[in-house]
């Protein structure tokens, strides 16, 4: 499926949001993901369906300092 | 009129701030937790905007491989092995005498965390973990003080302004069970000055928006850079969750634990104990001198032990065991050098 991931285009094979977030290898980081500007919870990251065209931004928290 | 009342002149003539603003960041008194690359840089902006009162806390102390990215400390910090908080307070005294610098050589803990910011008006990240951010979410939040968090690593870095009793706090945005630390930290895959400034420098605006008052133009939102494969993205802050356990249900549950006599330093091969006494450094100097090779400044004692590893020990009672990650064996060489 064609979505725009952090600004870029991308083609992943996705049903939810959950399998983004495998897709790049960021489940159970200090992730948090927004679907067309609006955050999803992660309890519904498993629930949330994909349809082509999305803009998923996945914010991978950043704790260095 | 002598030209160091001009100080703050282009400061001034910024309308936004003015002569009011100006003395209100007189009179203000900030905390910065963590005088690593953020916090440098943070705390260099607030000394020179004339900020009146900063307290810097760090517990650790200058190293050569800090030089690349922590604004304040130059070769000769590196070589004496100075704490940063020491070698901090004396660079930004020389950048501005009018600010009176309160520096800790310490843990941020929940036993200290309330002395450290009594009188505080505002809360500036400079630390490299999360669990010391959750505390001082939860500290700020309970005690209503303005938090700016920062973070970066690699090409990558982010900020936020969190505001009691306006907008969510960093627990809202990112529960703690969000996910783990996963080992990206600067240490383990690095990182690039020029995202330490930005990030810190965007703290730093918003900072001087809480300090002069000009509370409506805080951004209230998450921003975030990735500057090498340039992608900026900006999120707005949600509202506060009422199940919040920090600011809907005022549990605060950060500062409820019980701090851990022992603590990993995340991709630093240190582990650090914290001792229950404190340690007179002159008597250590001496009891130690067969375990290895020893060196001392005045906020430090350096051991090279013959097994291999380091101690570090520091006046409060805390030692760091450079040389490994494990906590067992670090135990084990604290007992064996220090006794439990």
């Amino acid at each position: 499926m064609k979505l725009t991931v952090n600004g870029k285009s991308a083609e992943v094979e996705a049903a939810v949001l959950g399998d983004v977030l495998r897709h790049y290898e960021l489940e159970g980081k200090m992730v948090v993901a927004e679907i067309d500007g609006n955050i999803i919870d992660k309890s519904a990251w498993e629930q949330i369906g994909l349809t082509e065209g999305m803009r998923i931004e996945l914010v991978h928290f950043v704790g260095g300092g | 009129m002598r030209d160091e009342h001009h100080r703050f002149s282009r400061q001034q003539l910024f309308a936004p701030i003015g002569e009011g603003g100006q003395i209100k960041l007189s009179e203000a008194s900030v905390l910065i937790v963590g005088m690593g690359a953020l916090g440098t840089v943070l705390a260099n902006h607030m000394v020179r905007a004339g900020v009146g009162n900063l307290r810097i806390v760090d517990r650790d102390f200058v190293e050569w491989s800090n030089l690349q990215r922590q604004m304040l400390y130059d070769e000769e910090d590196a070589r004496h092995s100075l704490p940063k908080a020491i070698a901090a307070k004396h660079k930004l005294e020389r950048i501005y005498s009018g600010c009176r610098i309160d520096a800790h050589v310490s843990d941020v803990t929940p036993g200290n965390i309330g002395e450290l910011m009594d009188g505080v008006t505002l809360v500036l990240d400079g630390t490299d973990n999360f669990q010391t951010r959750y505390l001082l979410n939860d500290a700020c939040f309970q005690k209503g003080i303005p938090f700016v968090y920062g973070g970066a690593v690699s090409s990558r870095g982010m900020s936020a302004p969190f505001l009691p009793g306006d907008t969510c706090c960093l627990r809202c945005l990112l529960p703690e069970s969000a996910g783990d630390g996963d080992g990206q930290t600067c240490d383990m895959i690095g990182v690039i000055s020029p995202i330490i400034d930005i990030v810190a420098s965007f703290q730093v605006v918003e900072g001087l928006k809480i300090l002069v008052g000009d509370l409506e133009r805080v951004r209230r939102s998450l921003l975030s850079w990735e500057i090498w494969d340039y992608h900026t993205y900006e999120m707005k802050l949600p509202a506060p969750r009422p199940e919040c356990p920090s600011c809907g249900r005022r549990e605060f549950p950060a500062l409820q634990e019980g701090g851990s006599d022992v603590a990993m330093m995340c991709g630093r091969d240190t582990v650090q104990i914290q001792g229950k006494r404190p340690l007179d450094l002159e008597l250590w100097k001496l009891k130690l001198q067969d375990a290895g090779e020893v060196s001392a400044n005045p906020y430090l004692l350096r051991v090279q032990l013959i097994e291999g590893e380091r101690l570090v020990l520091f006046p409060d009672g805390r030692v760091l065991v450079q040389g490994t990650e494990d906590p067992i064996r670090a135990k084990t060489l604290y007992a064996r050098y220090i006794g439990m």
